[in-house]
């Protein structure tokens, strides 16, 4: 505790500061960002993708983009973790509506559960306390501004897309989106 | 539109929007300061969903990883602190092409990850980055939409046709204006293709935009009833 060289270990260690130090071009901080960061980029990505080689060959993209853009990030408008999630969300979703036409995956998404459980899920006790407290906080919101999350988030629709799939209209799948990250936003802040 | 475009505030923070209402929605972020900070508040409340979805990757990614960043170039802090352009436009899924008439010429992009194409796109973000950008949307007959951007200012506009359905019997979509009264036409799918944007430069006078249904090839002037009609 005393001592000055380990308590700055520590504090280093959060993903807020080794991104700062990334943007300075330490590798080493990446390696550890790495470490912290890359179940979560990797289990999205392929949640979103499903495919596990383009859900590899994204992660790869992100992680690397990651390092290219790290100066970008502004602590002052989010955490570090937020900011890659982000880049890893946008990047599968684009993906996602490259590779496959509107009509297949109207289809494909018809058959699969819309919370699919998770097969090569790590046995990791940080991961599996983050899964229970997302799952807690989706159970608070309503059926339709679960679905309506759910849908855009882990499966990459448009909200055109969410409100065919839930025969909604569209003001009300906008309006559910934005009412249920609301709900999760509170519901977080409130576990943390 | 303003209230319109904020309205799309959850589907925005979630990737639920196209390339067209991003667009818009960065630039209504633009003006509205007090909208950002609800877009990193809730992106930081989407963003955890991600802790539902653990997965550790395979070992050999992080040496890839690791060797693709060993040496690779950063961006520097002093432009990161520009804001990003609206930028990695993608404005289209794969299925279609990106066409863009610059200066008469017209360029087929085919990739929609583009990378070598990034000054030809820029032109389309220009566009759409224009301060007094309209954004107009129709239903196509058979479903899908077709949706102009506008900018009077740049004289040009972005169509964009996502039908659900390419025509039958080989039939293809044509793309009209109307300028006085008088069809203009502007570009003709091929057999199959039901999504495309295009770029109009010199949008002028126009009134509307039309898509109909044509032979192989297109024809001189639109066959009725037009499949959709965009009033500008």
């Amino acid at each position: 505790m005393a001592d000055p060289a380990i308590s700055r270990l520590h504090t280093s260690d959060t993903p807020n500061d080794l991104l700062k130090a990334v943007a300075r071009g330490d590798e080493k901080a990446f390696g550890k960002l790495y470490d912290l960061i890359a179940p979560r980029v990797h289990g999205l990505i392929r949640r979103v993708l499903r495919d596990p080689a383009q859900a590899e060959e994204v992660t790869q993209e992100v992680l690397v983009e990651v390092w290219r853009t790290a100066a970008r990030f502004d602590p002052a408008r989010g955490s570090a973790t937020a900011w890659i999630c982000t880049i890893a969300h946008r990047r599968a979703v684009d993906r996602v509506r490259a590779e496959q036409a509107a009509a297949d995956r109207l289809e494909f998404v018809g058959r699969a559960a819309v919370d699919t459980p998770y097969d090569e899920v790590a046995d990791e006790v940080s991961g599996r306390l983050e899964r229970q407290q997302v799952r807690r906080c989706l159970h608070d919101l309503t059926e339709l501004q679960r679905q309506a999350v759910t849908l855009a988030y882990y499966q990459g629709h448009t909200y055109p897309q969410v409100a065919a799939l839930l025969g909604a209209p569209l003001p009300t799948v906008k309006t559910r989106m934005r009412d249920g990250l609301i709900r999760l936003r509170d519901c977080m802040a409130l576990a943390s | 539109m303003s209230a319109d475009v904020h309205a799309l505030l959850g589907a925005y923070v979630l990737d639920a929007v196209d390339d067209l209402e991003r667009a818009a929605f960065d630039r209504h972020l633009r003006e509205c300061p007090a909208c950002q900070a609800d877009v990193d508040e809730l992106r930081e409340a989407s963003a955890r969903l991600a802790g539902d979805a653990w997965s550790v990757p395979p070992p050999a990614l992080r040496d890839n990883v690791m060797k693709a960043i060993a040496g690779a170039r950063q961006v520097s802090p002093a432009t990161a602190g520009k804001r990003r352009p609206p930028a990695r436009l993608r404005l289209v899924s794969a299925a279609a092409a990106v066409v863009v008439a610059a200066g008469g010429a017209v360029y087929a992009v085919q990739e929609m990850r583009v990378r070598a194409e990034h000054t030809r796109v820029t032109s389309l973000e220009t566009l759409l980055a224009a301060p007094d950008l309209t954004v107009h949307d129709e239903p196509v007959t058979g479903g899908g939409t077709v949706t102009v951007a506008v900018s009077k200012l740049r004289d040009a506009a972005v169509i964009t046709l996502n039908a659900d359905t390419a025509p039958a019997d080989g039939h293809v979509y044509q793309l009209w204006t109307i300028r006085a009264a008088t069809p203009v036409p502007e570009g003709t799918l091929t057999a199959g293709e039901k999504a495309t944007v295009r770029i109009v430069n010199g949008i002028g006078n126009a009134s509307d935009v039309g898509v109909s249904i044509e032979p192989p090839g297109g024809s001189a002037t639109p066959t009725m009833p037009l499949a959709a009609a965009v009033h500008l």
